[in-house]
């Protein structure tokens, strides 16, 4: 037992090291990805703010005259902070489902560690977050909400969520490459996860089992830790960003090696 | 001696033939049928790319892979990149490696060539640095410096397999693995490559070099593997490997005649050691063919073709009925002896002599002898083509001229 920890701990340590050798392809690769994205767009990177602006401007609509939401802070920053928040790991997961499959190319002619693409797909959204953040920024502004100390602990979950999307990304994008259907699935499942978020309405209100299954997400947890620091001046709940945390933690280094015992067969199985 | 910067030590590699399972749909019925046993079992369904094969290559040498489509030589460089794992055996790779098996394979045609230049070379390992460095070096080796901030999707092939040789021939690799470049680009860049790979091997890079074009193989390795279905035919010196490769099928049992030839020159240099005659372009060569027929011919007439081995070109055919002999009545058990000459206009290269008999009425082959017959074009003042035409040539004359006085003697 000992000695096979031993041994998942030296591959890990190994894969990990190979990924700083190739850090400068990872970049390479993120910035490709970004100039293609917006190479033949007029609008450029004010996509990355336009999309959730849209959004929260629909979403207003909806809770603030169809079917009034109570929230703590003005329902659009509320909005806004829940749909960049989602936007992150939602474009990065569509993104990384097909980065192994778009490069067919590369993946069956060059070696380099495949990790590259799924980790390039939530890099370049990353950039994109930064982006969608300077709005919440101005936003916040406006409605006068002034940083607090609880913005201490950004930083920790950013790297959970982070975390928790690249390890999604790994097995996301190993998965399309067995089995296309993944791709399909996946994209009726984020339209159903984000619902199943609390995303665009406050989770409190919501009891039962839509409730429990509501709080037992673990993007609600994030999506809520980030609305806590940030928009209310408070630490997030330790029970559900705790175990949020735990699980972003044991799944990485999960799919991480699974993804490394499998890429051998990615070039026979393309 | 030093240790082998590539090593193949006894590798096989199989291949699961038959369905893949792309998607759930697939997936399931296949996973039913074979609960049910209607499946082969798996050991029946796998393909073995590769064969017990073993090599190594030292630091400044280069190692040859030939063989025909399927033979398993793509696959080779798949397991040294790392792309693919071997089934049994190992490899190894000892130091930086430059991969070449498509020039191109990481160029995304919406990014200019400069962009690419970047994105291709963090590919094969070099920092932004290193690049930068010999950015400049590097589109002036490829000659497209006038489309360096064009998109790639609007380069021509050419352009591509240049821009992309030319990132890795500044990559300064321990080995260098090279799969078909050669295919693409015009004779001018063809040579510069070659030239290039011959200065890599001369300053200590180890070099596998997959190639169906015998002529650079033969100029740039000095050891050559040949390749049959996955297994090692001949690993050797490339003129033995080479010509080997290029006389696959004799006479086989179901021909009619069995025959045998004999080559002669009288100016012959030298009989070389592995049998092929040396000769200097313009030689007479001359060919005894004898013919044993193994049943009863009403006519038959004897056909010559002269291969050029290494460029695998159709250089001349003819028959015996168009220089004069009559198609010869035969019976079975009897044997006949035919002469031909011919002068070898050729440039430098190794050719191989096939000799066939036909029945011109039947419209059919009584049978053919591939490769029986070898010979080589010796000559140092380095022609280029196929056919030697013995240009002449002065200053301050007109070609009209010139024509005019040999018209008129």
């Amino acid at each position: 037992m000992t000695a096979n920890i031993g041994s998942l701990r030296r591959a890990l340590r190994e894969i990990v090291h190979e990924q700083l050798e190739f850090r400068e392809l990872l970049f390479q690769m993120t910035s490709r990805d970004l100039l293609l994205r917006y190479k033949q767009t007029v609008m450029g990177v004010g996509w990355a703010v336009l999309m959730p602006l849209l959004n929260t401007a629909i979403f207003s609509v909806v809770f603030m005259r169809v079917a009034p939401v109570h929230t703590p802070v003005p329902y659009p920053l509320f909005a806004y902070c829940g749909l960049m928040v989602w936007n992150f790991t939602a474009s990065a997961l569509r993104f990384a489902v097909t980065s192994l499959t778009a490069n067919t190319n590369l993946v069956t002619k060059v070696y380099f560690p495949r990790e590259i693409f799924p980790f390039s797909a939530v890099a370049v959204s990353l950039v994109d977050y930064a982006v969608a953040a300077t709005v919440l920024v101005a936003m916040m502004a406006y409605y006068g909400i002034a940083p607090s100390s609880a913005m201490l602990l950004l930083p920790t979950i950013i790297a959970v969520q982070v975390m928790f999307t690249a390890a999604l990304a790994l097995l996301l994008s190993m998965a399309n490459l067995f089995y296309r259907d993944v791709k399909y699935l996946f994209d009726v499942a984020l339209t159903v996860w984000m619902f199943a978020s609390a995303v665009v309405y406050p989770v409190d209100g919501i009891t039962g089992w839509a409730g429990t299954l509501l709080r037992a997400n673990p993007m609600t947890a994030i999506v809520e830790a980030y609305r806590n620091v940030l928009l209310y001046g408070t630490a997030p709940d330790p029970v559900s960003f705790g175990a949020t945390a735990a699980l972003a933690l044991v799944l990485l280094p999960f799919s991480w090696l699974l993804f490394h015992r499998c890429e051998f067969q990615f070039a026979e199985n393309i | 001696m030093a240790t082998a910067r590539v090593t193949f030590d006894r590798v096989f590699k199989a291949f699961r033939r038959g369905e893949r399972h792309d998607s759930l749909r697939d997936l399931i019925p296949a996973l039913v049928s074979r609960a049910l046993g209607r499946v082969a079992p798996d050991d029946e369904r796998l393909f073995w790319a590769l064969r017990d094969v073993s090599f190594e290559v030292h630091a400044g040498e280069a190692l040859g892979i030939i063989g025909r489509n399927g033979a398993g030589k793509s696959t080779v460089l798949k397991l040294l990149t790392r792309i693919l794992k071997p089934t049994r055996g190992s490899c190894a790779v000892a130091g930086r490696t430059g991969a070449l098996i498509e020039v191109a394979a990481g160029f995304h045609p919406d990014l200019t060539g400069r962009e690419n230049v970047y994105l291709q070379g963090a590919i094969m390992g070099m920092r932004r640095g290193e690049i930068a460095a010999r950015f400049d070096e590097i589109v002036e080796f490829s000659g497209i410096d006038a489309f360096i901030d064009t998109p790639v999707k609007r380069y021509s092939s050419g352009m591509n397999a240049r821009l992309g040789f030319s990132i890795a021939a500044h990559l300064h690799p321990d080995v260098l693995l090279i799969d078909e470049v050669l295919a693409v680009g015009d004779l001018t860049f063809q040579e510069k490559c070659q030239s290039r790979m011959k200065r890599f091997r001369d300053e200590g890079t180890a070099i596998v070099f997959v190639s169906h074009h015998l002529p650079a193989v033969a100029q740039l390795c000095n050891q050559v593997l040949l390749l049959d279905q996955g297994a090692p035919v001949r690993l050797g010196a490339p003129g033995a490997v080479i010509r080997e490769y290029c006389s696959g099928g004799r006479t086989s049992e179901q021909d009619e005649v069995t025959i045998s030839t004999s080559l002669r020159s009288v100016d012959a240099v030298d009989d070389a050691d592995d049998g092929a005659l040396e000769v200097a372009p313009g030689d007479r060569l001359d060919l005894d063919v004898t013919v044993e027929f193994r049943r009863d011919v009403d006519r038959a007439t004897i056909g010559i073709v002269v291969w050029d081995i290494t460029r695998e070109l159709y250089v001349y055919g003819a028959s015996s009925d168009f220089v004069g002999v009559p198609p010869v009545r035969a019976r079975q058990g009897d044997v006949r002896t035919f002469s031909f000459s011919f002068d070898a206009n050729l440039t430098r290269g190794l050719y191989a002599i096939e000799v066939n008999v036909a029945d011109p009425d039947q419209q059919k082959f009584l049978g053919i002898a591939r490769g029986i017959t070898h010979f080589q074009v010796i000559e140092h003042i380095s022609y280029d083509g196929v056919a030697n035409l013995y240009l002449k040539g002065r200053e301050g004359t007109a070609v009209s001229v010139l024509r005019a006085r040999s018209i008129h003697g």
